[in-house]
């Protein structure tokens, strides 16, 4: 059914030598070798052949396939589209194309896969060519590649770089945003803010004497304590809430669309909390407290940098005024 | 001017065959697609693949590009371009006849970019004696960084192209898109001796 005289130069004299029989015979055990399917339609859609690839995947048998309709052959195709497609090849003459990227598969085939892939049937590229012959009419070659291997990799790949792009937002060891991932975000929700005048606040939080806490304890009960009080502190939160790793022991907290109010009382909630949360080191109660700063945006506010700047500055001196406090940005002489 | 640059006869010569090429492209596409095809005169150029870069990736709302290669006897052979603006291209499914549930919007740009692309290129290789095929058209993966990537990649292989604009609009559907066909430097060189070879027929 290949054309082989198209495929090899016509002034081969080698090839020219071989007759019509052989070529025939080798045309045949190429279409029934090759690891594509090949499928030729009339233009009425109903199958005149098919190679022995097709075959053993279908499982159909010969006879009846041939003079079928594909859309009985196959009834899971989509009936209307296909046809509108199939009959863009015979009416412009031109080929089409049908990826798995678009659609997985058009045929319902098994592939060689089925223990190490999760895809139950064989991803395909499928090519559709017009066929002209001495024949009246034109015919429709459909060849379905089994791409079931890139269409698996590919979906690792984007498992991967899904995982990557999730790893390079998070701190590894409170599972918060890092500072990085926070930063960015309170750059958008700055500008966001700006944008439609909505309010916006702004924690910071440092835990207390955490220097003494690792003295005492060891480092092993402060990495405890960093993942517990995370914990309770997204606990807290509204699923808007932008919460994240700033530093060592410090913390940061975007609450979009929250007043001065709004943050004041979170900050409240938050330090109250932590002062009473049951933490235990090896059999010790640890006894930790945390100072925050808030700082809400006003219209004088002129960067993302310098609301940063105020609920630090609101930070120590929660800090100076003896630790496990909150204090507000607007309560201070501006600095 | 170099080797790559077409003359003047061969510039008039090539623009010849594609203004045929288009009108009976356009023909075909508006008796399949039951509606007017409108194409403006195209405009063919050589550029450089640095300038190439500019220009597309000055194009600010371009919401998609679909890639399709094509290769032909003789080393006749390039990469067609296709773009759509995101308020041209609302419409596709229902101009090419299909229900909305039945296609995906990267599907319905996929397939009438296909489709633009293969009818006006087999007509245009009918006119040259020759015979097209066609690589599975891509739609290339967010446009606004990676058209330009995409290109990067492509100038390792040319310094010049060979640069032709297409402008097809179907107003009925408010359908708007942009082919550009390139045609590396190499094959510049085949396509120079198929259009000598035309001219010599004169």
């Amino acid at each position: 059914m290949l054309d082989f005289n198209a495929l090899t130069s016509e002034n081969n004299t080698s090839i020219q030598a071989l007759s019509g029989t052989v070529l025939k015979q080798i045309n045949t055990q190429i279409s029934n070798q090759i690891n594509t399917g090949v499928l030729v339609l009339d233009a009425e859609f109903n199958i005149v052949l098919w190679n022995r690839f097709l075959q053993v995947h279908t499982d159909k048998d010969a006879a009846n396939i041939i003079g079928q309709s594909i859309f009985i052959a196959f009834p899971e195709l989509p009936e209307r589209w296909l046809s509108r497609k199939l009959s863009a090849v015979l009416q412009l003459n031109t080929p089409s194309f049908c990826s798995w990227q678009q659609r997985h598969h058009l045929f319902e085939l098994p592939h060689t896969r089925q223990i190490t892939t999760d895809s139950e049937f064989m991803a395909q590229n499928c090519t559709f060519l017009p066929i002209d012959t001495d024949c009246e009419h034109k015919h429709i070659c459909i060849l379905i590649e089994d791409v079931t291997d890139v269409c698996h990799y590919q979906g690792q790949l984007q498992k991967t770089l899904a995982e990557l792009a999730q790893m390079s937002r998070i701190d590894g060891l409170t599972q918060i945003y890092n500072r990085r991932h926070w930063q960015d975000s309170l750059v958008q929700e700055y500008a966001k803010s700006r944008r439609h005048s909505k309010n916006l606040s702004l924690i910071m939080l440092d835990l207390d004497h955490f220097k003494l806490l690792n003295d005492n304890y060891g480092h092993q009960c402060g990495d405890m304590v960093l993942i517990e009080i995370s914990a309770l502190i997204s606990s807290l939160l509204r699923v808007e809430d932008i919460f994240g790793r700033y530093g060592g022991e410090e913390f940061a907290i975007i609450l979009p669309e929250t007043n001065l109010t709004g943050a004041m009382e979170l900050a409240q909630r938050i330090c109250h909390s932590i002062a009473k949360a049951p933490l235990q080191y090896n059999g010790q109660v640890i006894k930790v407290t945390v100072s925050l700063g808030v700082a809400p945006l006003s219209k004088q506010t002129s960067s993302y940098e310098e609301l940063i700047t105020h609920a630090d500055l609101a930070l120590y001196q929660a800090k100076a005024q003896g630790r496990n406090q909150v204090c507000s940005a607007t309560n201070m002489a501006t600095a | 001017m170099s080797e790559f640059h077409l003359t003047e006869d061969q510039q008039d010569c090539l623009q010849e065959l594609i203004n045929i090429a288009m009108g009976q492209a356009s023909d075909q596409l508006a008796r399949y697609l039951d509606t007017f095809v409108y194409l403006k005169v195209p405009s063919i150029e050589s550029i450089d693949a640095k300038d190439l870069l500019q220009t597309l990736s000055q194009q600010q709302n371009t919401m998609a590009v679909v890639s399709q290669g094509f290769f032909g006897y003789e080393g006749i052979r390039g990469e067609a371009l296709l773009s759509y603006q995101e308020e041209d291209s609302g419409r596709i499914g229902d101009l090419l006849g299909y229900e909305p549930d039945e296609l995906s919007q990267d599907e319905q740009l996929i397939d009438i970019s296909s489709i633009l692309t293969t009818t006006f290129l087999n007509v245009f290789a009918r006119q040259i004696d020759n015979q097209m095929s066609y690589n599975a058209p891509k739609l290339l993966p967010s446009v606004q960084n990676c058209l330009s990537e995409h290109l990067q990649e492509m100038t390792f292989n040319w310094d010049l192209a060979l640069k032709i604009n297409i402008n097809y609009q179907v107003t009925d559907y408010s359908f708007n898109c942009n082919m550009i066909l390139l045609i590396p430097e190499t094959a510049i060189i085949n396509i120079k001796k198929v259009l000598d070879r035309i001219l010599a027929e004169f």
